[in-house]
């Protein structure tokens, strides 16, 4: 028997593929995904958010620049109704603190917080300890905080860094382009300090499987991804 | 206009039961000494709701479900007579009875299509076929109340007020005022079993003028001291402008739901957390910034609202992945990630509001980009997609997409309005 195609999840997503990394964001620790734009690192997080809200889970997006676009999220397969969207309108102070706030509300299973088109200036002008602060605050709760922003700003106070890069843009047309199709880009996880998942990391050549708990378990991963995301 | 016809009733009768919209059930029961008898009990509620604007209709019978069914069925005043029930209920469709539609199909199999045949089954081979629920549902289709009427009372009004001796024009001696009658009216809803899910505010002032605000609680809650502390933040975020000089505080009342709901299940978070942290989240980026986003009923790009946030209620399914927040890898398979439309679906990053943009032309084709936020040349670009609506009202709009990929591998999404070009989003 041959399913239709498309009942079938597209290339690369599965146990051990995607899916594998989206569970393996840690609860009660921040998280990050870093790369340029159309790179796929937002579609990354509204995939995230998908998965916690069609589950019955609250979402909150801390919106620094206000881009989290709704009709996106719900062609993505998020349930709008579990999203508490919170506009920052460009101000960096106020998307800090509502993140803050967020993290130490019980309720919420991921809060996503984007710096978006921020200038670089002045994101880099926030201190470390937000982010450690940040760390602090979502330490020992149930929910995954998540930082998506062009370049690495939390530093140590990452558990898991998810770096986006990417590959092509792919269009549709004979001659000349008629309709954007999607783009191609390459996951790649770039730090793992707790090791979230068995499946998350494949089993080096000649290696067993990994304890998770186990020394081996811990530091810098391997894993990399290709993902096809579709307009 | 469920509490127009809860008054009219409740004026005839002490017990009077809601039963949903537009529908109140009574109790007749003892009632004949005061009107006369049944028929003029009717008639004095018809006449009743009439000086109150509502056309009603009464049924009088001997049950629920009778009545339901003879008011619904007559005009005006419609009796059943003392044990007839069943006969009056018995050519009745079968639902009236509200079936799980499981069950509907499963007597519809049987060829049971009215109240009387369900009526007229066998009692015994019925709960052999059906459970407990076969002789339940066979008693209310003779016309038997499995229940005794749940009375409803009117909620009394939470409202407190004070007046000033003298004019208050500072902050302070307003928001102990205000914390001093949310007090009182907190104790009164703890003595009822009632939390409060919104308070609302008037501020006379001293020009006769009136400063108004409210609080809305994303969960509600009953703690006088929280509730003072959420005042406050409320009414530094916008304070009366003005000497104060009387002070009304209302709360709107509301039964809560027990924290948990079994024993194995999850328990709801703290309702006094989750409001402290969304009235504090809402005074810092303002009411308007934050809320569920609904997509609106419409053609026009962005076309989004934001409705307020409801409390957080606990995962429906229960596990131990689920309760520690997290999901595991092998619950997106089989269903695609997330369970949504397109897991692997491209994001559109909006830029609010559009950013201006300098686009070059080469053969009615962008060739080069120049903007604040993204600039390079195009290399490669799709278009235009023309979009436009509501012609037919006083804001029509119309623009030419294209989606185009610059030099450094950056797709966006550029828009013309007929007049100048804008740099609508990035694809990420």
């Amino acid at each position: 028997m041959t399913l239709p195609s498309e009942s079938l999840p597209p290339p690369g997503w599965g146990a051990r593929g995607i899916d594998g990394l989206l569970g393996a964001f840690p609860p009660g620790q921040l998280s990050e995904i870093v790369g340029p734009w159309s790179s796929g690192g937002s579609s990354l997080l509204l995939a995230l958010i998908a998965r916690v809200t069609t589950s019955g889970g609250k979402a909150a997006v801390v919106d620094g620049t206000d881009a989290f676009d709704p009709f996106s999220a719900a062609a993505a397969g998020v349930d709008l109704s579990g999203v508490l969207w919170v506009k920052c309108g460009g101000r960096l102070d106020p998307a800090c603190r509502a993140a803050d706030l967020l993290v130490r509300c019980p309720g919420f299973v991921l809060v996503a917080m984007d710096l978006g088109e921020l200038p670089l200036r002045r994101r880099q002008s926030l201190p470390s300890s937000l982010w450690l602060r940040l760390r602090r605050a979502v330490e020992g709760s149930p929910t995954i905080l998540v930082l998506r922003a062009p370049q690495r700003l939390a530093g140590s106070a990452a558990a898991l860094v998810v770096s986006a890069r990417r590959l092509e843009a792919r269009w549709m047309g004979a001659s000349q382009p008629t309709r954007f199709a999607g783009l191609s880009s390459e996951l790649r996880l770039l730090r793992a300090r707790i090791f979230p998942h068995p499946n998350l990391l494949p089993p080096l050549e000649g290696e067993g499987t990994r304890n998770p708990l186990s020394p081996l378990g811990r530091g810098q991963g391997e894993g990399c991804w290709t993902i096809e995301w579709r307009s | 206009m469920s509490q127009a016809l809860l008054e009219v009733a409740l004026a005839h009768s002490p017990r009077v039961e809601e039963a949903g919209p537009g529908l109140v059930y009574l109790d007749a029961a003892g009632l004949e000494g005061l009107f006369g008898g049944e028929r003029q009990l009717g008639e004095g509620l018809c006449a009743a709701a009439a000086a109150r604007g509502l056309n009603v209709r009464v049924g009088i019978a001997g049950s629920r479900l009778g009545a339901r069914v003879a008011a619904r069925s007559g005009g005006g005043v419609t009796i059943v007579q003392p044990a007839e029930d069943a006969a009056y209920l018995a050519p009745a469709p079968l639902a009236l009875l509200d079936l799980p539609e499981e069950m509907a199909a499963r007597l519809d199999r049987w060829g049971i299509r009215t109240l009387g045949e369900l009526a007229a089954l066998p009692p015994a081979a019925l709960f052999e076929r059906l459970g407990s629920e076969g002789p339940r549902l066979q008693r209310l289709a003779r016309g038997e109340d499995l229940r005794p009427l749940i009375p409803w009372a009117p909620a009394p009004p939470f409202e407190e007020s004070a007046e000033c001796e003298w004019g208050l024009d500072t902050l302070e001696p307003v928001t102990m005022l205000l914390a001093d009658l949310a007090e009182k009216i907190c104790a009164r809803l703890v003595r009822r079993g009632l939390s409060a899910d919104g308070f609302e505010w008037i501020c006379r002032l001293a020009g006769r003028s009136l400063h108004e605000g409210s609080l809305a609680l994303a969960a509600p809650m009953s703690e006088a001291s929280a509730i003072a502390a959420l005042l406050r933040v409320a009414l530094e975020s916008r304070p009366p402008q003005g000497v104060v000089e009387a002070v009304t505080l209302k709360a709107h009342p509301q039964r809560v739901a027990p924290a948990q709901d079994s024993l194995t299940g999850r328990s709801r978070p703290s309702p006094r957390l989750v409001t402290a942290a969304l009235t504090r989240l809402t005074a810092l980026v303002g009411a308007r910034q934050l809320g569920i986003p609904a997509l609106l009923d419409s053609h026009r790009p962005d076309a989004v609202r934001l409705d307020p946030f409801h409390h957080p209620h606990p995962n429906p399914l229960p596990g131990r992945e689920r309760e520690s927040g997290s999901l595991s890898p092998s619950e997106g398979e089989g269903r695609g990630e997330g369970g949504g439309k397109n897991p692997a679906a491209l994001v559109l990053r909006r830029l609010r509001p559009p950013c201006p943009a300098h686009v070059t032309l080469t053969s009615g084709r962008p060739v080069h980009l120049r903007s604040a936020a993204l600039a390079g040349r195009i290399v490669t670009g799709a278009g235009p997609w023309r979009a436009s609506g509501e012609w037919w009202t006083g804001g029509p709009w119309a623009r030419d997409e294209w989606d185009v990929e610059l030099a450094d591998g950056t797709v966006c999404r550029l828009i013309h309005d007929g007049s100048a070009w804008f740099l609508d989003g990035i694809y990420d």
